[in-house]
């Protein structure tokens, strides 16, 4: 089944954040993702979704440069991003990126102020001592922006799910930014921390105004929250508002007709 | 105690000294972001891998150790870095492949050339006792400079330890940095044979690490705790070696165990006593 793109909604912020144009992913002799083009416009909210396999994650992974691209053209905030370069300095600082299940070595001996201040640095040569009553500010007013002042002395191996996902959630907040890039964040919580999660990130969103491109699995939020969707497999099916992107055709030619006939089920029980 | 005193008032034992406490500190201020980041087993690989070196530069009738030794550290590390990339395999399958391998070449040469082995036995096991002024100024020197590549760069060595993706993505320019890191690593690891010797130079990089590990509560406090146990366990090695007339390289790794069990449990026993004590009823 082939479907018709659907057409992008317009913007009511007209400043392109994200420009990705026909880009191409290969690992080994397969295109993992093939001839990918869309735009991301300030302020929106824009899920990818997908079967496992899809090649969300590579999607973004190669946006950021994670991953190289065989072929097409990212923008980032209207500097281009090059396949074998780092992220251009005068963007690198504007943009946020949540890997999916941040699992790092909970052996490593690193607090959670100590994370966040990983947000605020700059990341350049510096000394250690370099601005460290600003940013012990900075790091103070995030932790307690998302009431976790109290965790900045505790190792990351000492949190919870949840308590991990706040620190990642002050750790994009420490310094402003204009985009969020999030792979299923909310990955590892229970329905209580999921939608506390997401409560939390839109409060954000709203304060921020950031502009947020998130890989999910759970329809249902991004049929309440994203304001365009992008179905994904392997190449672009298609692209628009929830009620299009997430109707029984679209996620068909997506997922697989069971899928739907499975959602229709419990949907419908 | 005057013998100790008369012994360390030598020219010998004051290099010594302070080349134990330079070594120490080098290998504590890299070791902590080696032991994270899982490349542990490198600096015993890399030691044992420079017997290729020597056994070429002997073949070559190359007198002096340094003149391939340090060369072939450079060369194993920029190697081990691209197999790292270009591979699936994994890091620890990946140096024991190639120390292995070097090993058992360099034993091939050596019994094939005939030639003395004099200078193996002091590759093995070192002789600190032996450094001269110039070894000092090149300990010295990278001392310096690996202060200076983990001061300037230490928020970006954090996020790297942290996370490879999370730094690429905030624009760190990972092969740069995870180069420059091993290059550095091995020029320490290939420095410090001549006085801790092959086998037993990966516990300077390593021990230090992992009692300020158990001791430190943040990263910037596990970085300083690992340079100065460092420095701690060399002065405390060579004090141990001049007083019972031991072998100083083992003495220093002696130091360094005791340091480790230290750390490790005197924490708990006291931490246990504290909750025992909380728990005895009150009469």
């Amino acid at each position: 089944m082939t479907l018709v793109p659907l057409p992008n909604l317009p913007s009511p912020a007209c400043s392109t954040v994200l420009e990705v144009n026909q880009l191409t992913v290969r690992r080994g002799q397969q295109a993992t993702l093939q001839d990918i083009s869309f735009n991301l416009e300030a302020g929106t909210d824009v899920a990818i979704i997908g079967p496992n396999g899809a090649g969300k994650s590579t999607l973004v992974q190669s946006i950021l440069g994670i991953l190289p691209r065989e072929a097409g053209s990212v923008r980032l905030l209207g500097q281009s991003v090059s396949a074998n370069r780092p992220i251009p300095a005068a963007v690198r600082h504007q943009v946020a990126y949540l890997p999916q299940n941040f699992l790092v070595d909970r052996r490593i001996p690193l607090t959670v102020g100590e994370l966040v201040a990983l947000g605020w640095d700059k990341l350049g040569l510096q000394l250690p001592w370099a601005q460290r009553a600003v940013r012990r500010a900075a790091v103070k007013s995030a932790l307690e922006r998302v009431s976790a002042g109290h965790l900045a002395r505790k190792f990351l191996s000492e949190l919870s799910g949840g308590e991990t996902k706040r620190a990642l959630l002050a750790y994009c907040l420490v310094r402003s930014r204009q985009l969020l890039i999030l792979d299923e964040a909310p990955a590892g919580l229970d329905v209580r921390g999921e939608a506390d999660f997401y409560q939390l990130l839109y409060e954000l969103k709203a304060e921020q105004g950031w502009t947020i491109l998130q890989i999910s699995h759970d329809l249902d939020m991004v049929r309440k929250h994203c304001d365009r969707v992008i179905c994904l497999n392997r190449r672009l099916l298609c692209q628009g508002v929830p009620e299009m992107a997430l109707a029984p055709e679209s996620l068909s030619a997506t997922y697989g007709p069971e899928f739907v006939r499975y959602r229709h089920h419990n949907h419908a029980c | 105690m005057s013998d100790i005193v008369l012994l360390f008032s030598q020219p010998f034992m004051q290099r010594a000294l302070l080349g134990g406490i330079l070594t120490g500190i080098t290998g504590g201020l890299l070791g902590s972001f080696t032991v994270v980041r899982h490349l542990s087993f490198f600096s015993d690989a890399l030691g044992h891998s420079t017997l290729l070196g020597l056994s070429v530069g002997i073949v070559c009738g190359i007198s002096s150790p340094s003149l391939m030794v340090l060369p072939f550290a450079l060369l194993f590390a920029l190697l081990v870095t691209y197999l790292i990339e270009k591979t699936d395999l994994w890091t620890d399958a990946l140096l024991n492949l190639i120390y292995s391998s070097s090993l058992a070449i360099a034993v091939l040469i050596l019994s094939l050339s005939g030639e003395s082995q004099g200078n193996l036995h002091s590759l093995l096991f070192g002789d600190i006792l032996a450094l001269k002024t110039a070894d000092l100024v090149t300990s010295g020197l990278l001392l310096l400079v690996c202060s200076l590549f983990v001061g300037l760069t230490f928020r970006t060595q954090m996020l790297l330890t942290l996370d490879e993706p999370l730094a690429i993505a905030r624009g760190v320019n990972l092969w740069l940095h995870r180069n420059a890191f091993m290059v550095l690593l091995s020029l320490v690891v290939a420095t410090s044979i001549k006085a801790i010797g092959a086998l037993l130079v990966g516990a300077f990089v390593v021990i230090p690490a992992c009692a300020a590990r158990a001791i430190s509560r943040d990263f910037t406090g596990y970085v300083l705790w690992s340079a100065g146990l460092g420095a701690l366990s060399a002065a405390a090695g060579m004090l141990l070696s001049g007083a019972f007339n031991l072998p100083s390289g083992s003495s220093i790794v002696l130091a360094q165990l005791v340091l480790f069990l230290m750390a490790t449990f005197i924490p708990k026993i006291s931490s246990f006593a504290v909750s025992f004590n909380q728990s005895k009823p009150k009469l």
